[in-house]
């Protein structure tokens, strides 16, 4: 059986600089991939490129047997909203939005109804936790609150893969692991696989596999962080 | 994507999208009531005395006063699509969390452009509301029936409907226009920028609005063409002439930074001259309103001179023909012609106003989008009047150029008409010609050729007034500047 999503021999440039060059990876149904490296060594630009947010120089990112490099900017966006739910560190929620407002965004913007998509937004919200903010804006919100409500906008259109980058990188280790246990526990429900970037070994070992990044390739050693189960 | 979430998207906002929605329909407003003044003036048929302002009276004149009126709305209108970049900072990181969460580039200029067509139509509207408001309270006829203005005549419904829809949909237009050097992207905003400095082609749109203007001057004794071929011709090299002019403002910006650069001494310079090097084409969007509002005031202002030059030939040659009473032109004649080129300044003047403020909200916006480098430089211990300096230098030093060459250009258009008015040879020509009935001048010695001289004075004026407007523009983008160089700005998100 193929992978869900894989990357083969990808490789993306900014400008003269190389960050990747010629990674591969397969993520399977359900599977949490941890990637891990030490800072600039390519973590952020492979999801990106898994995401379909950048577009490889080379290589292929395929997604259930397509090659998702090949689609169009407009046609990766709707994925995002269909299948990818994308998770960073902050930035990612829309400040002059409402919690409720901003979980409804996805589905708003793939043309549900408004009274039906704020429905759905509200029963996120209290899965992540949170339903008593659904009013609030995110300004008045405290980081971990934030990065609840940025889980719930990602895992809103219940999509197959989850991108998390440093999710929990702003917030302190208590709020972290309980944010990151979070995500985990409602991707296992959802059988949703997710690709998390991070560069801390705590919550590398929330992942059943961690490939390790170094100077834009895949370190043929795998000696990571060392803590996937 | 829904109408309702477009909407909802589009009006969502800070304080500063609240200014940014106020200034647009503001924008939109005040254009809205000159395009359907202009739209009125036109709905006047034939000989109207029924009106006491002069300029209503005569067919030939409405043009005019209409096409006066459009001009004001040009700069109003491209103000409401310039609005679209202030607050870009916020906006951009809305918009940047809006693609990530799906939203397809497409989308995301729609969202952008949807603001300014919402907050465009609710400006339009209300100034349609204003308009008939207006119009009601301001017809008042004398004891004769007669009216200082058309309150007595309305466009027809489908005009007025097209003009409240064509102000939202053209600065919506010009916003998208604004924003084509933009990429949204789920990371962030970037724009695209030109590598390559720009040329100095823009000078052959100047030679060739040049050369029209003066076709049917030159050869008017060859060949003779109809009224509406002059216009033409006179129209296109205008408007040749001024887009020549605000074109060629890049390069002169580029021209002056890459002097700057070179000979300039301490970091004022060099900050303001890699400024200009880096987007030249910054003084082309900012002054372009500024700019055609020169180029119209001065081709007035010399043709005001023109006409004054003509008037005093008349009375030359009046005294030279021994005419004590009537004679060569009407006594209320001057007086009439002035008055036009008076409403003619009026418009310029508010032109002048509306491109400051679209000089402002650019100058605003490009400090905004720069402010955690400012921010940076200031913590790093470069003092705040120094970057003042650098902002106000770099607006400055392109700005003194375009405006002599606007003013150059303006006043050489007229003059290709005529530069001098000879005085007297009319008799000389009546009987070489063998025409009856010449009249002999009782006082041949006054015979003489006048100067058309170029109005120096007025022009300085002119030009000094449009550097005030700029000069009080960058003094309030300042401002922003100081609070955009707060340390504070260095921990926003």
């Amino acid at each position: 059986m193929s992978a869900l999503l894989s990357g083969t021999n990808v490789v993306r440039n900014y400008g003269a600089t190389p960050a990747l060059r010629g990674v591969d990876l397969a993520v399977d149904e359900g599977e949490i991939v941890a990637v891990t490296g030490p800072s600039g060594c390519g973590k952020s630009t492979l999801l990106h490129c898994l995401a379909g947010i950048l577009r490889p120089d080379a290589g292929t990112v395929t997604y259930r047997d397509q090659n998702i490099g090949l689609w169009s900017e407009a046609a990766r966006s709707r994925l995002r909203r269909t299948d990818f739910g994308v998770l960073f560190q902050f930035g990612q929620l829309v400040p002059e939005l409402t919690a409720v407002e901003n979980v409804a965004l996805p589905l708003l913007l793939a043309g549900s109804g408004r009274r039906e998509a704020r429905s759905v937004a509200a029963e996120w919200l209290d899965r992540l936790g949170v339903a008593e903010l659904a009013e609030q804006r995110p300004g008045a919100m405290s980081g971990g609150q934030q990065q609840r409500c940025a889980t719930a906008r990602a895992l809103v259109t219940q999509p197959r893969v989850l991108f998390a980058d440093e999710p929990t990188g702003a917030l302190d280790v208590l709020t972290g692991e309980q944010v990151l246990g979070e995500i985990v526990r409602v991707a296992r429900e959802l059988g949703t696989a997710v690709v998390l970037v991070t560069h801390a070994a705590s919550v590398a070992a929330y992942a059943d596999r961690e490939i390790v990044l170094r100077d834009g390739v895949l370190d043929p050693t795998g000696l990571g962080l060392g803590v996937a189960r | 994507m829904r109408p309702s979430t477009l909407t909802r998207l589009a009006v969502a906002g800070s304080r500063t999208d609240l200014l940014r929605t106020v200034l647009t329909a503001l924008s939109a407003l005040l254009a809205t009531v000159a395009m359907l003044c202009a739209a009125t003036v036109l709905s006047v048929h034939g000989w109207a005395d029924r009106y006491t302002n002069p300029l209503l009276v005569e067919p030939g004149l409405r043009p005019g006063v209409a096409g006066t009126l459009i001009l004001v709305s040009l700069p109003v209108l491209a103000l409401a699509g310039q609005c679209i970049r202030l607050g870009a900072p916020a906006r951009d990181r809305r918009l940047a969390a809006i693609r990530l969460a799906g939203a397809t580039p497409q989308e995301s200029v729609l969202i952008a452009t949807a603001e300014t067509a919402v907050a465009s139509l609710l400006g339009s509207v209300t100034g349609l509301v204003a308009f008939i408001v207006a119009r009601r309270q301001l017809d008042r006829p004398n004891f004769y029936g007669q009216r200082v203005l058309p309150t007595d005549v309305l466009p027809p419904v489908p005009v007025i409907v097209v003009l409240v829809l064509l102000v939202p949909v053209l600065s919506a237009w010009i916003g998208a226009f604004l924003l084509r050097q933009v990429i949204i992207t789920p990371l962030g905003v970037v724009r695209r920028v030109r590598t390559r400095g720009p040329r100095p082609w823009p000078g052959l749109l100047i030679a060739a609005g040049v050369v029209l203007f003066a076709v049917p001057g030159q050869l008017a004794e060859q060949r003779s063409f109809s009224k509406n071929t002059i216009y033409a011709f006179l129209g296109a090299g205008a408007v040749l002439t001024m887009a020549g002019v605000v074109l060629g403002t890049a390069w002169i910006s580029y021209a002056v930074g890459v002097l700057l650069r070179r000979y300039g001494r301490g970091p004022v310079t060099l900050l303001a001259g890699q400024r200009l090097i880096t987007d030249p084409w910054n003084g082309s969007r900012t002054m372009a309103g500024l700019l055609t509002a020169v180029i119209a005031g001065a081709i007035a202002l010399a043709y005001r001179e023109l006409l004054a030059t003509e008037f005093r030939s008349y009375d030359i040659y009046n005294a030279m023909m021994g005419w004590s009473e009537g004679g060569v032109g009407a006594p209320d004649e001057p007086e009439f012609y002035y008055g036009a080129v008076r409403l003619v300044m009026v418009a310029v003047a508010l032109v002048s106003v509306v491109a400051a403020a679209g000089v402002l909200v650019a100058l605003a916006e490009s400090i905004v989008a720069r402010r955690r480098t400012y921010a940076a430089l200031t913590a790093t211990g470069v003092p705040r009047r120094t970057l003042s300096a650098a902002v106000l230098l770099q607006t400055l030093t392109p700005l003194i150029p375009a405006l002599l060459l606007a003013l150059a250009a303006g006043d050489a258009l007229v003059r290709l008409i005529e530069t001098e008015i000879p005085i007297g040879n009319e008799f000389r020509e009546c009987v070489e010609r063998g025409l009856g009935g010449c009249e002999a001048p009782r006082h041949p010695e006054m015979a003489t050729v006048l100067h058309v001289p170029i109005p120096w004075a007025n022009l300085a004026l002119l030009g000094g007034g449009a550097l005030l407007a700029v000069l009080v523009a960058v003094g309030a983008g300042l401002l922003v500047l100081r609070a955009s160089t707060d340390l504070e700005e260095l921990r926003a998100g």
